[in-house]
């Protein structure tokens, strides 16, 4: 018999009852740390390359769950999930290579122990949204700040700019992009707080 | 595109999917497009997970600020867009013409791995599974559906659309469709076209002679160099396609047969040295990613004897028996 399409395609689009909940605590708990654990997977050994491969699919994971309820820290979680991944990533390698034990070795010391900085969440994650925002080029970072930090829909921000809708998506796109990168490059902690006691909102310091 | 997309292409793309299902409002689940560009590749849902997480990430900028914005937002807008209009015209045209064309017709690459095997439902509602070691492009364009079989074998059930034909190209041969379901696949001694719903159309392009159609339950070889049509049972087709549920069938064909299609899809390769053991007959229903069950099932049945190790499974005639 042919299989129905419904039965085929019941097996690869799931809906997933959690998206808005899971996508929130990724980007709240796992994201954050994603700096910390390239820097750390560098540390180790690991090509630059292996290192891209290794965090994407711990998203994938992640984008598996169907429930991260059981997950108590978002970091510890990261570093334990990038770890198995590269020591899957060693043993099925074709070519066992000669150092592939240290490799290992190097692994097993998993640096997920928040410092006392790190804890302080808050008004030091609201400094590294500001420095992401703050980092983009002109254009893209305007519509970041009227979109993201102040709310407006995307058809609110091209009304405000004069702008067509597809403009502001174009640059979101390209924002966003940039923003990925920025986050995969610069972890929480290089952003020391500078003004501390100030809950001020974030825009620019020239437009204050 | 390239054959097979690094971390950071794929960081991008999902960049611009999750920027559009955001701007727009759309929910990602009911996006039949991005669930296609999704199904392309497994790596794809954990780069958008992170994409849209980025999202999360910068809205709690506001949730932690709170209040008292408004007031900002006004002078955070001032200066800029006047620099906004100022320089940025001509460049905001170019993207805007680049993402238009972007979305409509770019085509998409699917790629299964050696052993993999994958559903992927298309953006028009027809559905692909891709058998191991395949390469497809998939262009869904106003007037054609255009797929390019570039290696491998692809199952395809087509959604029912007659103002855009389904065509299937696999080097010079073309399967026309438009609602059915068949497979192709290229191999070294040809195109292998099997259906098994409604008529396909089959010619070769750049040679004349009546276009073949082909019905349910029928299979033929294109552009063959040995044999030019062969017949086939709709039994032997459904046993054929087995692998579409990672399966293979075997039902009297020759274990030399049975060990080349479970190295179509291992790394680990079974080996049969001696003829006559080659030619032994076999029944059985194992799973493409089990070659060792295979094997064992041989020594039992056969008598067979099995000698493996990490890269090879051979089987010769146990002496003994």
């Amino acid at each position: 018999m042919v299989p129905s399409p419904q039965r085929l395609v019941g097996i690869e689009v799931q809906v997933k009852q959690s998206r808005a909940e899971i996508v929130a605590f990724v980007g709240s708990q796992i994201l954050p740390h994603e700096a910390d654990v390239r820097a750390w997977l560098r540390r180790t050994g690991s090509l630059a390359a292996d290192v891209d491969d290794i965090v994407q699919e711990t998203y994938c994971r992640l984008a598996a769950l169907e429930t991260v309820s059981h997950i108590a820290s978002g970091r510890a979680y990261f570093f334990r999930t990038a770890r198995n991944i590269a020591i899957e990533r060693i043993r099925r390698a074709r070519i066992v290579r000669i150092d592939c034990v240290t490799e290992i070795d190097a692994l097993n010391v998993v640096d997920d122990e928040p410092s006392p900085e790190r804890v302080v969440a808050g008004r030091r994650e609201l400094r590294r949204v500001q420095a992401l925002i703050e980092g983009l080029p002109e254009r893209c970072r305007q519509i970041f700040t009227l979109r993201r930090i102040h709310g407006l829909s995307q058809r609110e921000v091209a009304t405000r700019l004069g702008v067509t809708e597809n403009v502001v998506e174009a640059q979101a796109m390209r924002g966003l992009r940039l923003i990925l990168r920025a986050l995969s490059e610069t972890s929480a902690q290089d952003h020391p707080s500078a003004d501390k006691g100030h809950d001020r909102v974030p825009v620019r310091k020239r437009d204050r | 595109m390239t054959a097979f997309q690094s971390a950071k292409e794929i960081d991008d793309e999902a960049a611009d999917w999750a920027a559009r299902i955001d701007g727009r409002g759309l929910e990602a689940e009911r996006d039949p497009r991005l669930q296609a560009w999704l199904a392309g590749d497994p790596r794809r849902a954990g780069a958008f997970l992170r994409a849209q997480a980025a999202i999360s990430f910068l809205d709690r900028g506001r949730a932690l600020a709170g209040a008292d914005e408004t007031a900002a937002l006004d002078a955070a807008e001032r200066p800029s867009r006047r620099a906004l209009f100022a320089g940025a015209g001509g460049a905001c045209a170019a993207a805007l013409v680049g993402g238009a064309t972007f979305w409509a017709t770019r085509s998409q690459r699917l790629d299964t791995r050696l052993g993999e095997i994958r559903r992927v439902p298309l953006a028009d509602g027809s559905l692909v599974a891709i058998n191991t070691r395949t390469a497809l492009d998939v262009a869904l364009k106003a007037r054609t559906r255009q797929i390019t079989l570039r290696r491998g074998e692809a199952w395809f059930q087509v959604a029912k659309d007659a103002e855009r034909p389904f065509v299937v190209s696999a080097g010079r041969v073309r399967v026309r469709a438009v609602g059915t379901a068949f497979s192709v696949r290229r191999g070294d001694d040809g195109v292998d076209v099997m259906v098994t719903e409604g008529v396909v159309e089959t010619w070769i392009e750049g040679q004349d002679g009546p276009r073949r159609r082909v019905a349910a339950g029928n299979g033929v070889v294109l552009a063959s160099t040995a044999t030019p049509v062969m017949a086939k049972s709709p039994a032997e087709i459904e046993r054929s396609l087995a692998w579409r549920n990672g399966e293979i069938a075997l039902d009297g064909e020759s274990l030399g047969d049975a060990a080349s299609q479970f190295n179509r899809y291992n790394s680990r390769q079974i080996v049969i040295d001696d003829p006559r053991l080659a030619q032994e007959r076999f029944v059985g229903l194992f799973r493409t990613n089990e070659p060792e069950s295979f094997a064992a099932a041989v020594a039992a049945t056969i008598g067979a004897k099995i000698e493996e190790d990490e890269h090879v499974i051979r089987l010769s005639r146990d002496r003994l028996s």
